[in-house]
């Protein structure tokens, strides 16, 4: 009896809606709108208290994280795959296994703050607010990229989003920048996403200790899940309020994983094992753990989610399509933007015959 | 003593440049030798002293810029810092001891003037100094950091080289950091030895994105730095220590502006064009008075002013009535600014040099 009166309660709001069936049938169901989750302690250092050990995470901000999450993951493997059909040349450092913290900090932070990082950033460059379709296009180097094609990789910017940087600070540099936020209070979360990998080499071979969250020595200290983006959320909360009430700087650092290896032309598997990458991915994969705290809490059900998949991929598949067939940005470009508001000049391409106008 | 090897240097330069007949004159009159080396030295072979010897020769007092006043190089500078601070509310100036008044004094004043907001004391850190001035830059203030020599500058070279010069390029001109500048004493002082004397103009010309100028009195000086200062684009200013209380000249009190990239002829000639820069000018000028007076030579001085982007049509303009070229700098010889000077030239005036 039931059945027959939720096939027809279906056929009419199928007809109404223009929804799935399916959908319509589940939200007239049972879901709830939120629910509470423990979430792991931080490890502090200097740190009386730290970030609240559960929290609330409704419906929407779920479903809202894990489309971010997995548009994230698509696009990095697109960018694998367009990689190894040489679209995408030169330098290529994908962040998949890292998307819970870009979207556990976007989530932390308001639009206005200002966001730096190095180059593994395409993850990050979307959840500032980017499109999928100018980051493949800058990584194929097309004009439509967001630094119309000639930043690349690593070098992709948006309004409060200062990179994306090729080059890397030293030890020495984070050093000085560490005195000088503490000297001057300055309101600066000093965030280490702890792939416990630098290249090729194992942190405990590089780093006299390990406790990156403890290295800012005299600025108080986090340590996080980076796996759980419930728990970045509110660790990035945390520590922004901390910075926003004018008690100076904070180090955050998020234990995290990245499958793919350093960059492209890394395999990724002649410092750790294909075992290790597989656990990561079976037990703590942020997608998953995500996904599978919702269907348990009946936030929302596996059919929603897999319209989700199906979503993303197809706007992976537009983007990746865009960034295959819009042109490459005219040769002269190549010399705009060296100098500001000085007179163009010549410079001299890779041959002697060949000048670009720096115009600004 | 670098000074005048460099001069050799430059002459050597010239004459493997192929213009043989004029020098062959010069040198076989024998009065060249006497020319190079100090009058004190004559005669004894083995221990020559060379000392590095100059007389500041100061412009005449400047009319078109309203009331002027006796400044000395660093009073240049303070004024050119107050005239900014007054002018442009973001302007911040920081460094190693500027607070005070700096080592060189050409701070003194301004933080009571101006508050500690404005003017302040950095750590001991180079890197971090020019770091932190970046970051300020790209925020839209204007920063003029000061690096306490330019000896201690290269902890630095990786933010000027790799950030700051590329922050616009590499950002499609969505970010800049073109409201900084950086100011550093540079060149020989007589006492400096290792670490207090460099010239590194030469390190940074090879880095475009960046401006790189040495003025070579209190008049240029305010003028050039106002310049770098209102420049869209992220300068490096190196004022010489030896001129700072040495050189003395009458200087606007208001402010003013000397056009960056344009080199100055100080003096017209028609025999020879003689380029340098900073504290070198003057030892040029007297180099130039000498071959007047006593070879009937006729220079034409030169003042590059600005190091990169350099004035090359200025010289070569030079060199095409001339015909001869000598460069001189403090800076060692090798991959020196003038190996730079002397390829364009040769490659642009072909017929002439």
């Amino acid at each position: 009896m039931k059945k027959m009166l939720a096939a027809a309660v279906s056929r009419v709001l199928s007809r109404v809606a223009q929804k799935p069936a399916s959908r319509v049938l589940v939200a007239s169901c049972n879901y709830s709108n939120d629910a509470m989750f423990e979430i792991k302690k931080c490890d502090l250092y200097r740190l009386e208290e730290g970030p609240p050990v559960t929290t609330v995470l409704t419906r929407e901000d779920g479903l809202k994280y894990y489309r971010m999450m997995q548009t994230i993951r698509r696009m990095e493997l697109k960018a694998d795959q367009l990689y190894k059909q040489k679209f995408i040349r030169g330098f290529c450092h994908l962040c998949d296994g890292q998307e819970a913290c870009c979207v556990g900090l976007e989530a932390g932070i308001n639009p206005t703050d200002h966001v730096i990082t190095s180059y593994r950033a395409h993850g990050l460059c979307y959840t500032r607010g980017l499109s999928v379709r100018s980051i493949l296009a800058e990584l194929t180097g097309r004009r439509g990229g967001c630094a119309k094609g000639k930043g690349g990789s690593m070098h992709m910017y948006v309004k409060n989003f200062y990179g994306g940087n090729g080059i890397v600070g030293a030890q020495g540099q984070i050093a000085e920048a560490f005195n000088m936020a503490a000297l001057w209070k300055l309101p600066c979360v000093f965030i280490c996403e702890n792939n416990l990998y630098g290249m090729g080499t194992a942190a405990e071979r590089a780093a006299a200790s390990t406790d990156y969250y403890k290295r800012g020595h005299f600025i108080p200290g986090l340590r996080v899940d980076g796996m759980d983006v419930l728990c970045v959320r509110e660790a990035t909360k945390f520590a922004a309020d901390y910075c926003r009430s004018e008690k100076g700087p904070i180090v955050m650092e998020l234990q995290t994983y990245r499958y793919h290896g350093h960059s492209m032309s890394d395999p990724g598997i002649s410092y750790r094992t294909r075992q290790e990458i597989q656990n990561v991915r079976s037990k703590s994969d942020p997608i998953m753990l995500l996904k599978d705290r919702m269907v348990n809490s009946k936030l929302a059900t596996i059919e929603e989610f897999k319209e989700i998949d199906v979503e993303v991929r197809k706007e992976i598949d537009d983007a990746a399509h865009f960034a295959i067939t819009d042109p490459e940005p005219p040769l002269e470009e190549l010399g705009h933007h060296i100098y500001c508001d000085n007179e163009p000049f010549e410079v001299r391409g890779s041959s002697q015959w060949i000048k670009f106008k720096s115009l600004s | 003593m670098a000074a005048f090897a460099a001069t050799a240097g430059g002459l050597l330069r010239l004459r493997a440049a192929g213009s043989e007949g004029q020098w062959r004159r010069l040198r076989g009159a024998g009065l060249l030798r006497g020319l190079l080396q100090p009058e004190s030295a004559t005669g004894v072979a083995a221990q020559r002293r060379r000392v590095a010897h100059f007389t500041f020769q100061p412009d005449p007092e400047p009319r078109e810029y309203g009331q002027t006043q006796k400044m000395n190089l660093f009073q240049a500078i303070t004024s050119a810092l107050d005239n900014s601070l007054a002018k442009d509310p973001t302007a911040v100036i920081f460094g190693e001891d500027v607070a005070f008044g700096g080592v060189f004094r050409c701070t003194v004043g301004l933080r009571d003037k101006y508050g500690k907001d404005r003017v302040f004391n950095t750590p001991l850190c180079e890197q971090g100094i020019v770091g932190f001035g970046i970051g300020i830059a790209v925020t839209g203030a204007t920063a003029i950091a000061e690096i306490q020599f330019a000896d201690y500058i290269f902890p630095a070279f990786d933010q000027i080289v790799n950030e700051a010069a590329k922050y616009r390029y590499r950002s499609g001109d969505l970010f800049n950091c073109g409201s900084l500048t950086i100011r550093a004493p540079w060149g020989c002082v007589g006492h400096g030895a290792l670490y207090h004397s460099q010239s590194p103009e030469a390190f940074f010309a090879h880095c475009p994105g960046i401006k790189v100028v040495v003025p070579r009195s209190p008049f240029q000086a305010k003028g050039l730095l106002l310049s770098c200062i209102e420049d869209k684009n992220p300068c490096i200013f190196f004022e010489p220590k030896i001129l700072y209380r040495a050189a003395v000249e009458q200087v606007p009190v208001e402010p003013y502006n000397v056009p960056l990239s344009q080199a100055e002829v100080i003096q017209e000639g028609s025999d020879v064009t003689l380029v340098a820069w900073g504290t070198q000018v003057h030892v040029i000028r007297e180099v130039a008075a000498m071959a007047q007076e006593k070879l009937g030579v006729s220079c034409e001085v030169i003042d590059l002013r600005t190091i990169l982007p350099w004035d090359v049509d200025t010289v070569c303009k030079s060199v095409i009535k001339t015909g001869r070229l000598l460069i001189s700098h403090e800076a060692p010889l090798t991959g020196g600014f003038a190996s730079e000077i002397s390829s364009t030239v040769q490659r642009r005036c072909p017929e002439c040099v």
